[in-house]
């Protein structure tokens, strides 16, 4: 089975982009819900959105205000940020449109009705009235997309690298949730203790987890308990746990993966040695800049290993 | 008989040579049955079936792309539902002749580019072939397997009012079209389903495999199954569906430039995650020009540094050969005939039309004297791009032709009108008779095969024999159908 370095590298960025799509819409979904539920006054600010998704600078260039409306307009239809839904949709569409002799027919099929639902709504569903219908359908497309792909695609060359683009954009996108909770950027002298709870429970509802959370440690819902099961438990398909694990059995069959493995490894050994409790709330904030900056090189490591090799010296 | 037959009139007699009806307005023969079922169909079953295979269009994906003022733009695959059918004792013949014509094509090209026989014989002025920009000086001395070059040749045939096939000329680069004439059957079998049961059609759907068949026979390295690659310039180019297409029936990996390098054992490799993988046959569809920057066009971006020397030392076969393009000059297509029976020692048994070079100067005079009858050619454009048809053109723009030829008469070549055969095509709610083309496509590699058929263009506008995709013509699903003893008894005529 021959796998071309360029289509490779064009399925993995379909699956991280999709990803992405899925889980900015996710976590977007979650902080609108929990601003509801917060007394007002109280309720923490939209920038801490952007803030998670280290997007200030683009956000910057276009907008003065953290407000809803521009913050909502910035994550879901903004044609220029490369975080934005839309974008994504856009992307991960144009990824397969070049791949699709590798894919199952109706994976073009539904990326390309997912890109002409965006197109058609993303713009009118930055307001709260359509906002809900539209993350919710983005979610549900993204799932099923990934369900297609998980259910018909021969386990080969191109099954792996899209599994590693997912999964690699989810333990990132699981990270920045559980910043939304570590605090520090909540600035969190303004939050009584009350209102922690609510924010833990919406983060697992993004992640879709509360039910195996309730399930598993117990209907209270802390801090600490939340950060070391989405960390660290190796059942919950969206902990980051899970997607190390998921990420070293893709890279194992591969050729040349001594130093992606290496690198992951070194992620996994800091996550394993990282501990929730007694943690103060900046600690962990610090701990999620360095663990990203890890899987940021992990996905340097992959692109340099099996997208681009130099052609002089093979 | 429905309303959409019922003013179909083929023409005055003689005037033109219609595929399907005659002189006398019944159907011919061969054409009986399909004639019949369609003339029984009511106005709105006739739209139905249309609707049908618009459906199947959109929903294969169907698409070509033109460019026009500066911007590529994505169409639907204009197709025309009702068969162009012909007997396949009479394909039988044409098709021989075809597989003759790339035979001695391709001994030309093998000659001019090794002994240049022919032009030592005195058959050709040697500098008609040295001085054609087509000719290319970098693929001297190269002798490609089984002196075969142009590996793929899609030749357009013309049917003329007597009734014969002529060649119009023969596509030796890289010739397109073949996925749609795939298609064709594909959507037909869907609209018309109820027509294959009273008839026995050869199939096409097996050219991607005799494609590979020809392909594989090339490979330098003894191998059971050598590595096939189709080598598009991207998605952007027109014909990308097709190379998409075409990649994906023979199982072989689709790759752009940037995929392929030359390594320093002048093999040539594409890059996959397991590491560098050996090529040995290259279907490219990108211009020679564009093919080597290091051989050819310095600024392509399109090509693979290096691929003329992996070619040139053996290691690495490219389907065509570059410099095949040296053949299918229009100056050089008046000679076929000669180059027939000067390798092959045989009679050509396909027409060719009569030529006028315009670089002798009989012929000039004769061109200058009668642009009103003639249709002028550039020598090598393709795509019906920048030729003039001297009965529609208007004084000015038969002055401006008589012109260009007068600058540069190497550059042009000019032929009687030729009356392109027409056929029932269905126009808006009524079927009249449109003028088409043929365009079989012929493989040369270790043995010669010929597809049954091939793709029909036609040309929609009334009048028009323009039938160019890019310039408003459509296509038709074409049958070869075998004479069986049921259908010849039954004498549809009656």
């Amino acid at each position: 089975m021959i796998m071309l370095s360029r289509v490779a590298e064009r399925l993995y960025w379909m699956a991280r982009y999709l990803e992405r799509a899925e889980d900015t819409a996710r976590l977007t979904q979650a902080y609108s819900h929990l601003i509801m539920d917060i007394p007002a006054g109280s309720e923490p600010g939209w920038d801490i959105l952007v803030r998670i998704l280290d997007a200030e600078p683009i956000f910057g260039e276009n907008h003065r205000v953290c407000n809803e409306q521009n913050v909502l307009k910035f994550l879901i239809a903004d044609e220029e940020n490369a975080g934005s839904i839309n974008f994504c949709i856009r992307a991960a569409r144009e990824n397969v449109r070049t791949t699709r002799d590798v894919l199952p027919e109706e994976v073009w099929e539904h990326v390309n009705e997912l890109y002409l639902y965006s197109v058609e709504n993303a713009a009118r569903s930055v307001g709260r009235r359509n906002r809900h219908k539209f993350l919710d359908q983005v979610i549900t497309r993204c799932q099923m997309i990934n369900g297609l792909l998980m259910t018909t695609l021969c386990r080969d060359h191109a099954y792996r690298f899209i599994k590693l683009g997912h999964l690699l954009e989810r333990a990132d996108m699981t990270t920045r949730v559980i910043d939304v909770g570590a605090g520090a950027l909540l600035g969190h002298e303004r939050l009584n203790q009350a209102v922690d709870p609510l924010i833990w429970s919406c983060l697992l509802q993004s992640l879709s987890a509360m039910g195996t959370y309730r399930r598993t440690i117990g209907p209270l819902v802390e801090a600490d308990a939340v950060v070391e099961f989405v960390f660290r438990d190796g059942s919950l398909p969206r902990s980051v746990k899970f997607c190390l694990d998921g990420i070293r059995q893709e890279l194992v069959p591969l050729k040349n993966h001594k130093a992606a493995l290496k690198v992951l490894d070194r992620a996994r050994r800091s996550l394993s040695r990282f501990h929730a409790e007694n943690g103060e709330r900046e600690d962990l904030h610090k701990f999620i800049d360095r663990f990203q900056l890890e899987l940021n090189t992990l996905g340097e490591t992959i692109s340099t290993t099996w997208f681009m090799p130099p052609p002089e010296n093979d | 008989m429905n309303n959409s037959w019922k003013f179909y009139n083929s023409g005055k007699k003689g005037e033109f040579f219609d595929e399907l009806i005659t002189d006398t307005g019944r159907p011919r023969q061969v054409a009986g049955h399909a004639v019949k079922m369609l003339q029984g169909l009511s106005t709105t079953a006739m739209a139905a079936r249309r609707g049908a295979a618009e459906l199947a269009i959109r929903e294969m994906g169907i698409s070509f792309t033109i460019y026009s003022e500066g911007k590529n733009i994505d169409r639907a695959w204009p197709f025309d539902i009702i068969p162009r059918i012909i007997s396949g004792r009479e394909w039988q013949k044409v098709s021989r002749g075809l597989a003759q014509r790339s035979r001695a094509l391709n001994c030309f090209i093998d000659d001019i580019y090794n002994k240049q026989k022919i032009l030592a014989d005195g058959l050709m002025p040697a500098d008609i072939v040295l001085d054609s920009g087509n000719y290319k000086p970098q693929c001297a001395n190269v002798s490609p397997r089984f002196g075969a070059w142009a590996h793929v040749c899609g030749t357009d045939l013309v049917r003329d009012k007597d009734g014969r096939f002529y060649v119009l000329e023969d596509n030796l680069r890289v010739p397109s079209g073949v996925s749609y004439m795939l298609e064709n059957r594909e959507i037909t079998k869907r609209v018309l389903p109820e027509l294959f049961k009273n008839y026995s059609i050869l199939p096409v759907d097996d050219y991607p495999s005799h494609l590979y068949s020809t392909l594989a026979s090339l490979s330098p390295r003894e191998q059971r199954r050598p590595c096939i690659v189709v080598l598009t310039p991207g998605i952007f180019n027109s014909a990308y569906f097709e190379h998409a297409y075409l990649a994906q029936g023979m199982g072989a990996e689709l790759v752009e430039g940037s995929d392929l390098f030359v390594d320093s054992d002048d093999c040539l490799y594409m890059r996959t995650v397991d590491g560098p993988e050996r090529v040995d046959v290259v279907y490219r569809r990108i211009d020679d020009d564009f093919l080597d920057p290091e051989a050819f066009r310095e600024d392509s971006t399109l090509g693979v540094p290096g691929i003329m020397r992996a070619w040139k030392k053996g290691n690495v076969a490219i389907a065509n050969a570059p410099g095949s393009g040296v053949a299918d000059d229009k100056v050089v297509y008046a000679f076929v005939p000669e180059m027939i029976r000067y390798y092959l020692g045989e009679e050509p048994s396909l027409a060719s039309v009569k030529t006028y070079l315009c670089m002798n100067e009989p012929d000039r005079e004769y061109v200058l004297a009668n642009l009103d009858k003639l249709v002028v050619k550039p020598a090598n454009e393709s795509g019906g791009y920048g030729l003039m048809v001297g009965p529609h053109a208007t004084r000015a723009k038969r002055a401006e032709f008589a012109k260009l030829i007068e600058a540069n008469p190497r550059n042009y070549i000019a032929q009687p009108t030729l009356s392109l055969s027409t056929a029932p095509t269905y126009i808006d709610d009524t079927v009249e008779p449109r003028h088409l083309d043929l365009r079989p496509f012929i493989l040369q590699g270790k043995d010669t095969w010929v597809t049954p058929g091939g793709l029909t263009r036609v040309a929609l506008v009334k009048g028009s024999l323009v039938v160019n995709s890019s310039q408003g013509g459509g296509s038709k699903d074409t049958w070869i159908v075998e004479n069986s003893k049921k259908s010849s008894k039954k004498g549809a005529a009656q």
